[in-house]
């Protein structure tokens, strides 16, 4: 078992006389004084969260690129197909049951009011999504719960507000969080079958600010194993 | 792993005859009668063959309403002669246990939790308190009959908010009956309760909210001049209950609240939960998650000791340190980030592995950061290590000695610091801390020096260590699982959402090196259950706190600043 002493050693008098250990720590702060200002200044400058960032949900509509077994599990949960465009979500509940807090979410659904002869007569959709997030603890769990990827995390994390009602997200906000999300970052983050991509970067490059953070030394990113590429 | 092999404890049974003797998940445990508890404690602590002289843990299971005798006491116990622990238990008849003070002296804050989160009276203890919740709370929360959400009994109209006269009443706010609440009174009656024999006129209050307490933690010093003569810590400002939490949610689901007890170190806590769950499932997870796992906890060490070492010399006075730490600390924080996809609360384990594969680019940046880093910690070391300033401030002061280390059970750094190598990651292996080399850094007399230089050579040695993580995760294909792949869904669901996901009955403990100390996790099963049916949290912080309380008297109360700095608690973990 490998183990290190380690302990005091006194000051040798020499260095007691001449002040070594204030002109050794003077050294290292000088040092300092021609180095460049490494702090980003807040909200004039925003580094780019990286692509597996948990922020605000959002949930995601049809745009084809949905999972195989989508087809499925609209099926299998008696849900009107749903057109492009529309949303993705199936009411199963997963998230909710994967949720430490399962209070937050509110999930209905409701079957379709039209006749009998209708092709979509006792079909369901989803009417009601709403997420209370003053009580989420954006853990990511709904996320890997979800079947169709539908629910997503985002890379938005400004949530402050007057009122606690307005952390209360509906579909139709969360929805269009999710539009916009995919718009701006969907290819860094998802491959054509809404899974996360092999080859998401551990922060986007083109960010430049995050420079600074790193004393203007960026590491240069490269595969993770063997035989990957990007 | 390290637990008494179970033909040495049949060998107690043989030689008491009373004790019964049990294997539960990886983990041997004797139950004795109440009355000869001491007596066979008192044996295991003192026979040459046994010494099981470290006290690691005590704590109760409330096995229900209807069971008779209802309340169960769970000693464990470590050998630092042997490398090996033990479980000792005892039914508590009549609600009351002997007290374990006059063996451990680090039983004394265990007993009062275990009286104030059960209501067991524990005879003989000196001055049985409540330990988190204040003196006049009327329940004892962790018994089986008080509900998750509490007793609603307090109106508090206050926590209504009402936006430019429009009444939210009803739009997602707040109940007007809210749990029970301490008013100034009761806080009064706490404290003269903590420290009910007062040498000096005055009796100094430090905390709860005081930068320098570094959470809410409030101080009792009973001076003599400038000297304590006398010390006792109020905590459970920050008590949330994490407990009895564990015991009302899913196993994957637990791992978040994990999270938000030692917020410094997050990863290190999910780690050490993950450990035990998956003790209890007897699995054995994926060698890239076991490598990617040992590599971020030790990058979380390094992340909460950089925070450890800012707000030190910030509060002794070297203010630079503080922004030098920072600047370092925030490199970790964005590979972390970009890795997990949080900064703080990370939640990257899973029972059964990580949740995702490292992202590309993930082990260049870690390369890149570990290759800057020495040289980093040699610019810390030499402003203060051989500093005139920090040495008077620190040398000397506040001595923990071996024998305070067993005797409180005190773990992590601080052990370390007094001589005892004591490291869960040695001892256990979890992971895989066996294939790696690295040396656990003791020191010689134990002051708050030696805490100090503890810490920074443990940063350099988790550099060792991630540095081979590195080169092993290299060597691996991208198509390595990264998380367990159950052999028979129908035998043995293992989900990373967690949905679905059960654990078989029994009983385990399981800990990690957290850069805190020992964070154990002992999970009782009666039955295989969706959820726990008692989830206790040894934490490491808890226990090195209660140390303060000894090593601060005879010294100055300007040492009260570094003792508590160099003992570290974060007060997430020992109020939890």
């Amino acid at each position: 078992m490998g183990i290190k002493k380690v302990g005091a050693k006194p000051q040798t008098l020499v260095e007691k006389i001449f002040f070594l250990d204030f002109i050794k720590g003077l050294k290292t702060t000088i040092k300092h004084l021609w180095k460049k200002v490494i702090t980003v200044d807040f909200p004039y400058e925003v580094v780019t969260p990286p692509a597996r960032f948990r922020g605000i949900h959002g949930l995601r509509t049809v745009d084809g690129t949905e999972n195989p077994e989508f087809d499925s599990w609209v099926k299998r949960l008696k849900i009107k197909p749903p057109e492009p465009g529309e949303t993705r979500c199936i009411a199963c509940k997963f998230c909710q049951a994967a949720c430490p807090v399962p209070e937050l979410f509110d999930i209905q659904s409701e079957k379709l009011d039209v006749p009998e002869d209708h092709p979509h007569y006792g079909l369901k959709v989803m009417t009601v999504f709403n997420m209370d997030l003053s009580k989420c603890t954006f853990c990511g769990l709904c996320t890997q719960a979800c079947p169709t990827d539908c629910i997503i995390m985002t890379d938005i994390y400004d949530l402050s507000s007057y009122t606690r009602k307005s952390w209360v997200l509906d579909k139709d906000v969360l929805t269009q969080i999710a539009n916009d999300f995919v718009a701006r970052r969907g290819k860094e983050k998802f491959d054509e079958k809404s899974a996360w991509r092999e080859d998401q970067k551990l922060w986007p490059e083109y960010d430049k600010t995050r420079e600074k953070l790193w004393d203007f030394n960026m590491p240069r990113l490269g595969p993770n194993y063997q035989e990957q590429t990007a | 792993m390290a637990w008494i092999s179970l033909e040495k404890a049949k060998k107690l049974e043989e030689r008491f005859g009373y004790p019964k003797v049990s294997e539960g998940k990886g983990v041997v445990s004797v139950e004795v009668p109440k009355d000869k508890f001491i007596e066979f404690l008192t044996f295991l602590k003192e026979d040459p063959e046994y010494q099981f002289k470290m006290f690691i843990d005590l704590t109760i299971i409330d096995h229900g309403e209807k069971e008779n005798p209802r309340f169960q006491g769970v000693v464990i116990l470590f050998s630092p002669k042997n490398q090996e622990r033990i479980i000792v238990k005892t039914w508590a008849e009549n609600e009351t246990l002997p007290t374990l003070t006059n063996l451990w002296k680090g039983a004394k804050w265990a007993e009062r939790e275990a009286w104030d989160m059960f209501g067991i009276k524990f005879e003989g203890h000196e001055n049985l308190v409540r330990m988190l919740l204040w003196e006049t709370y009327p329940y004892h929360p962790l018994r089986k009959d008080f509900p998750l959400e509490g007793i609603k009994d307090t109106e508090l109209p206050s926590l209504n908010e009402s936006l430019r006269g429009e009444n939210l009443e009803g739009l997602f706010n707040y109940d007007r009956m809210h749990t029970a609440l301490p008013t100034m009174e009761d806080l009064e009656i706490t404290q003269k309760k903590r420290m009910p024999v007062k040498t000096s006129q005055i009796v100094l209050n430090w905390g709860p909210l005081h930068p320098g307490t570094h959470g809410t933690i409030w101080f009792l010093f009973d001076l003599d001049g400038e000297y304590v003569k006398q010390c006792d810590i109020i905590i459970g400002q920050l008590h949330r209950g994490v407990e009895k939490l564990g015991e009302n949610v899913n196993w994957q689901q637990f791992i978040p609240y994990t999270d938000r007890m030692d917020y410094i170190a997050a990863i290190n806590e999910n780690h050490a939960y993950v450990l035990a769950a998956e003790k209890m499932l007897g699995i054995e997870v994926p060698e890239k998650a076991k490598w990617i796992r040992t590599m971020m906890a030790e990058l979380s060490r390094i992340n909460s000791h950089l925070l450890w070492l800012g707000t030190y010399a910030l509060d002794l006075g070297a203010l630079t340190m503080f922004l030098y730490t920072f600047r370092e600390r925030e490199k970790i924080m964005d590979i972390i980030e970009g890795i997990t996809g949080a900064r703080f609360t990370i939640n990257y384990f899973r029972i059964g592995g990580v949740f995702a594969d490292l992202p590309y680019g993930a082990l260049d940046a870690i390369e890149h950061l570990i290759k800057d880093l020495p040289q980093r910690i040699n610019d810390y070391e030499t402003l203060l290590t051989r500093n005139r300033i920090w040495l008077s401030r620190n040398k000397d002061v506040c001595i923990i000695t071996e024998e305070d280390v067993y005797q409180y059970g005190l773990t992590g750094a601080v052990a370390r610091g007094s001589g005892v190598p004591y490291d869960v990651r040695k001892i256990d292996k979890y992971d895989a801390y066996g294939e790696v080399e690295f040396d656990i850094p003791v020191g010689e007399k134990g002051d708050s020096y030696d805490r100090y230089l503890v810490r920074m050579e443990e940063m350099r040695q988790s550099i060792r260590i991630i540095a081979q993580c590195v080169a092993k995760l290299r060597k691996m294909s991208k198509n390595d699982p990264y998380f367990f792949q159950t052999p028979d869904e129908k035998k043995l669901k293992v989900t990373i959402d967690g949905r679905g996901m059960k654990l078989p009955a029994g009983e385990t403990y399981a800990s990690s090196d957290n850069p805190r100390g020992e964070l154990g996790f002992y999970i009782y099963n009666k039955k295989d259950g969706l959820k726990a049916h008692r989830m206790r949290i040894r934490s490491g912080a808890f226990y090195n706190l209660q140390v303060f309380t000894k090593a601060i008297i005879g010294r100055p109360i300007a040492d009260a600043i570094t003792l508590l700095s160099t003992i570290d608690p974060v007060v997430g973990e020992t109020d939890r």
